[in-house]
């Protein structure tokens, strides 16, 4: 038997089987992102983050001092813990299947985030690629804003129920929609 | 004898009828009215009972301050009680009813409250309601919560959503009248973050009610230009019905928007309410001034209105307030209002000056009668004339309504909310905002000022100076002219002496000036007192309108100035906020987050029973068909774990990494047990201490590698253990080089216990398992069949040969499956927490029951773990502390019922035999209790005076809350299999 064609995404039951129709203000899962805690060792603080920086194919998300989490909607955890090996003092932690990443996007995105998140999301107040850890929906979470109008969520995967929920009732005047992306 | 719709003016729309119901009756209004509009329109002065004496009341105000036009609005589940008419936005299907009225608002039996009104003075309750003392539950208490309160909420769930937001500004603009739309309008030009907010569902404040006219144009059209100018720009939020009714640390704001309150027929998909924490740079105060009332006999009667309300009425919503008004003023709104009623036919049957001489002009023709005042009113539901005095001289004058001015307050209320408290001024004769630093500031009418062009121009001034503190330019602003403006300054009259009948100060309390000589007298002088003896300014709206008049009739009373006596303490809310919006989201199942383990699914379907355990839910037990107990599943449970295996999710107990070359020197301070030398692929039980030698938590620590280490915590404690973790490696040890991270929710961690449990675990692990390659305390990465890597650790809390098992959390469910389906010819179960319990307490195993806080190591019998050779551990030299090595100290110990089947339960206390149940007598207390499956009788776990001392001594278990006693012996906390052997099969 092989447990790889048994994964099961923890949001499955409440993304599958809903209208696959997209609105302006959309809700994307991503179903097996990679994401990596990333801690800098003593004294490697500042190259570790510009190595991070420098990763293809990902980006890491601010946590706190010389914390990131690392996300890749295309590696796999596997290749980007190795694209990691090389970099002094980066300590390393899979959390792929303890966190969830969300995206959301739209013209009304920074009102239904206002709603969920005390971070000052105006594009003024937070550029393109910023993050931060914060409360969102009353849990803790990290925020980047990855467009114009979009904005990722990572949030821990046994809040997600809870959290996605909460994002889908503050974004239904909106009409916001959801669905899985691979 | 009527108030009426005048044919033309005002900002109603007149082709745009909407109907609604008062007390059952049918009436139209217009879009653009509020529901006192309507009602006065429709010749509907009376409007309520008072909470008291049941007086006949009528609308004072046009605003939020209104103390007597409180209704219930709407039915069923969205039945609103105590909703201020002057303030109710018109909607098409509005139901509104009377409050506080039996059997009707005209015919009110309630009225005869006001003929006892001499014995039901300030302090009736506290004086009556004494004696006798078996009285007050039986009798008074209920009799007073029946007459409490003015409308009644109802029992049905409120149907509709409620939500919060935050937001965020430069600069916040708290009112939107000419004030606040100067400020909003200098910062949004200029590019800042502006939030202008209004608790009016129309811009424009004062600019709506009165008749100057602003470049030219009427004062409400300018307003609405400039509206149209803010609503353009992209940097400018426009917030109308929405209430800033408090003022936060950090500049934060709380503010209620009614989005759909006003809708006849709500969208499901918007809320009804919402709740806003505005975080500002900068915030203006233009909140404008409340008109005073005047204290006078019978200044409560329906059509007796302050004159700026009359003007609202007039000019903004074409409504007279009666055919002939007569007007008792201290200042030059009484004599605006007079020009105002006069340009629109209304005619005015006196002027009544409490002012000797004034500057202010009276209209032509109008008389005016300087240096008299009003010491009473007549007639029975509305007023019909007034007798005004002076030198001596009564005289009656009649008159359907009366329109009072006694001057003008600023509203500074959220400027005092965090403790400043406002300032008399001589000067203005006004309790002024106080300085708040530099980064909220009062303007316009609110800062004092008075005239519409000066709070035009302080609008614009205060703006950009916030802006200027924040770093920003603004251009200069072109001030408008302002034609036909009066001069509203006004000579104080706090009271109006001679007064026939009661001279009210505080209408919804029912508070009048004799209550407040009555406290006076009775020695509750101080402000604070005053209030809390009389109640004014304890009524729903706090005081707005009236508190100002007690402040100055008591230092009337005592000779000082207002200054001496100073304001009673302003807190939010500003006006009511319903709960509602307060719970926003957060309401039934949505009250707390819903925490789930990866195994959730797999516990689900196979039948399991939640508990609550902080945020998680937890699988409880298993019931099988058949069972009609709780206690049969777990019996059931507990006992096929002893005989063959049991699957259980361990899933929510906290997992941390710990990383970095100084992380085994980083642990071996952690834990006050030696860690350093773990090897690698070794797993250790490891305790955890507070500094004050106490223990924290415990768990286990395993080495995966020689720089990393995962270690466990309770469910209840991982996050305090991290933050208690991080503290220390940034704090007391930055020379460690370790980190650590939560790995909770990425394994799906799973128990497999029981004699057959490696049988099981081998089937689906292809790693060798056999206990010479993994023996007791092992913690390997492992792969499973088909190539999935897991972690396995050999660890028991059962007492039984174990296994846990993770693996990442999207694979939880499908492993589980297997390992179930791998065990089914063994008999394997799914087994609970509350199997788990009895499992451990059969082995003696602590869990924080027992480390709760006030316990040692050596207490609950882990004294070994105690490895006081390390030089130093988090805990270590507070743990010889004389009091925490007493030795009478509570042990941990075991009972057994003397007779089988006595039940023994948690919290009960001990007792040695014979003795009294007292506090000086106690002994100990039980922790943990439970009924063993595989003793056949109850055992429990207990903290016991010098307990291992006292093995073999009966004693008795003394249980207070449900009343029972059982005899009990002490002994060992481990009842089965206490030599182990079965965790090394």
């Amino acid at each position: 038997m092989s447990f790889h064609d048994l994964y099961r995404h923890v949001l499955e039951d409440l993304v599958t089987g809903f209208s696959t129709d997209r609105n302006a203000n959309h809700l994307a899962v991503a179903r097996r992102p990679a994401i990596l805690s990333v801690l800098a060792a003593a004294g490697q603080e500042t190259s570790v983050a510009e190595a991070l920086h420098a990763v293809e194919n990902a980006a890491p998300r601010f946590c706190g001092p010389s914390e990131w989490l690392l996300v890749s909607r295309t590696l796999s955890a596997e290749h980007l813990a190795d694209a990691l090996f090389d970099i002094r003092g980066a300590l390393v932690v899979d959390q792929s299947e303890g966190k969830v990443l969300l995206s959301i996007s739209g013209p009304a995105v920074r009102t239904v985030l206002a709603k969920c998140v005390a971070v000052d999301l105006h594009p003024e107040a937070f550029a393109m690629g910023q993050s931060a850890n914060a409360l969102i929906c009353h849990l803790p979470g990290n925020i980047a804003r990855t467009g114009d109008d979009e904005f990722e969520i990572v949030t821990p995967r046994s809040f997600a129920v809870s959290v996605f929920e909460e994002l889908l009732e503050m974004g239904r005047e909106h009409g916001l929609t959801r669905n899985f992306t691979e | 004898m009527t108030s009426f719709r005048l044919t033309a003016g005002g900002a109603v729309d007149r082709d745009h009828a909407l109907n609604f119901t008062f007390d059952g009756k049918a009436y139209k209004g217009f879009a653009g009215d509020t529901l006192a509009s309507a009602l006065l329109a429709n010749d509907q002065m009376l409007m309520a009972r008072s909470f008291k004496y049941h007086r006949p009341r009528g609308v004072v105000t046009a605003g939020s301050a209104e103390p007597n036009a409180l209704m219930t609005l709407g039915i069923g589940g969205r039945t609103e009680p105590n909703a201020r008419a002057t303030v109710t936005e018109l909607y098409d299907g509005l139901t509104a009813k009377s409050q506080n009225r039996w059997p009707s608002l005209k015919h009110d039996f309630g009225a005869f409250n006001s003929a006892l009104s001499p014995f039901l003075g300030a302090g009736f309750y506290y004086k009556t309601f004494m004696w006798p003392g078996l009285f007050w539950e039986k009798l008074y208490e209920p009799l007073i919560r029946r007459a409490a309160g003015l409308g009644k909420a109802v029992m049905q769930a409120d149907p509709d959503r409620y939500e919060k937001s935050w937001a965020h500004c430069d600069l916040l603009v708290i009112g939107a009248g000419p004030t606040g739309l100067m400020a909003a309008l200098a910062a949004g030009r200029a590019g800042a973050r502006v939030i202008l907010a209004d608790e009016g569902f129309r811009f424009g404040g004062s600019l709506l009610s009165e008749g100057a006219s602003i470049d030219g144009r009427p004062a409400a059209e300018f307003a609405a230009s400039i509206v149209g100018e803010l609503s353009a720009l992209p940097n400018v939020t426009l917030m109308p019905r929405t209430t800033v009714f408090g003022w936060y640390d950090d500049m934060v704001f709380g503010a209620v928007e009614r989005v759909q309150k006003h809708v006849a027929a709500p969208s499901p998909d918007l809320p009804m309410e919402r709740m806003w924490r505005i975080i500002a740079k900068q915030a203006i105060l233009a909140t404008g001034a409340e008109e005073r009332p005047l204290v006078f006999g019978g200044n409560d009667r329906p059509g007796v209105m302050t004159a700026g309300a009359v003007r609202t009425y007039l000019n903004r919503f074409g409504v007279a307030a009666g055919k002939r008004v007569a007007i008792f003023t201290n200042g030059g709104s009484g004599y605006r209002t007079a020009a105002d009623l006069l340009a629109q036919g209304i005619e005015v049957a006196a002027i009544v000056d409490a002012r000797a001489q004034s500057n202010d002009a009276a209209p032509q023709d109008v008389r005016v009668m300087r240096g008299g005042s009003v010491i009473a009113t007549k007639g029975r539901l509305r007023i019909d004339g007034l007798i005004a005095e002076r030198s001596g001289l009564d005289e009656v004058i009649a008159c359907d309504a009366l329109a009072m001015s006694g001057g003008w307050s600023p509203i500074v209320h959220l400027m005092c909310q965090r403790g400043a408290k406002p300032v008399w001024s001589e000067d203005k004769q006004a309790f002024m905002a106080p300085d708040v630093g530099g980064t909220f500031a009062a303007a316009g009418s609110a800062a004092g000022f008075d005239t519409i062009s000066v709070c035009l121009r302080d609008g614009a001034a205060k703006a950009r100076a916030a802006l200027k503190a924040l770093g920003r330019l603004v251009g200069p602003l072109d001030i408008p002219d302002v034609e036909g403006e009066y001069d509203p300054s006004f000579a104080p009259l706090w009271y109006v002496p001679g007064a026939k009948g009661k001279a009210f100060v505080d209408f919804q309390n029912d508070v009048h000036v004799g209550d407040l000589g009555l406290a006076q007298r009775e020695g509750f002088r101080h402000i604070e007192h005053t209030k809390r003896y009389t109640t004014a300014g304890m009524a729903t709206d706090q005081g707005k309108l009236g508190n100002v008049n007690t402040v100055g009739i008591v230092a009337g009373m005592r000779g000082v100035s207002p200054a001496e006596i100073g304001t009673t303490t302003f807190r939010p809310f500003y006006t009511p906020v319903s709960f509602g919006a307060m719970a926003g989201t957060a309401r039934a199942e949505h009250a707390a987050p819903f925490r789930t383990s990866p195994l959730h699914g797999w516990a689900r379907k196979n039948g399991a029973v939640f508990v609550e355990s902080g945020l998680w839910h937890r699988s409880a037990w298993f019931p099988q068909e058949g069972e009609k107990t709780w206690r049969e599943s777990v019996d059931r449970e507990v006992l096929n774990v002893r005989a063959n295996a049991g699957l259980c999710d361990v899933s929510t107990l906290g997992k941390i990494e710990v990383l970095g070359r100084g992380a085994a020197e980083f642990l071996d301070r952690i834990y006050s047990n030696g860690v350093l030398k773990l090897p690698v692929s070794r797993a250790r039980y490891g305790l955890m201490l507070r500094e004050d030698g106490i223990v924290f938590d415990d768990g286990t620590v395993s080495r995966l590698a020689e720089n990393r280490y995962v270690i466990t915590t309770t469910t209840g404690s991982a996050s305090e253990v991290l933050s208690h973790m991080e503290f220390a490696a940034q704090t007391f040890w930055p020379e460690l080089d370790v980190r650590c991270v939560s790995v909770t929710d990425q394994w799906a961690q799973m128990s497999l216990a029981g004699p057959k449990a490696r049988i099981i675990m081998g089937r689906v692990v292809q790693d060798d398992i056999s206990d010479t390659s993994f023996p007791f305390m092992s913690a390997k990465e492992v792969t499973l069949r088909g190539g999935l890597k897991g972690r396995l650790f050999r660890i028991s809390f059962s007492g039984e040969l174990a296994y846990e098992l993770a693996v990442p959390a999207g694979y939880g469910e499908a492993v589980a499956d297997a390992i179930m389906e791998a065990g089914r010819e063994e008999g394997i179960c799914a087994y609970g927490v509350e199997a788990l319990n009895v499992l451990r307490i059969e082995k003696g195993h602590v869990t924080h029951s027992e480390l709760e806080g006030r316990t040692t190591a050596d207490d609950v019998g882990l004294g070994r773990m105690m490895a006081m050779q390390k030089p130093d551990f988090i805990g270590k030299r507070l743990s010889t502390r004389f009091g925490l090595t007493a030795a009478d100290r509570l042990q941990l110990v075991g009972l057994k019922p003397i007779e089988a089947d006595k039940e023994i339960k948690a919290g009960a206390h001990l007792l040695k035999d014979q003795a009294k149940p007292s506090l000086a007598n106690d002994q100990g207390f039980v922790s943990s209790a439970c009924f063993s499956p595989v003793l056949g009788h109850f055992i429990a776990l207990a903290l016991l005076k010098s307990g291992r001392e006292r093995y073999g001594e009966k004693i008795v278990v003394w249980d207070g809350l449900r009343g029972t006693e059982v005899a009990a012996e002490v002994c060992s906390a481990v009842f089965v299999d206490p030599e182990n052997l079965k965790l090394h099969l």
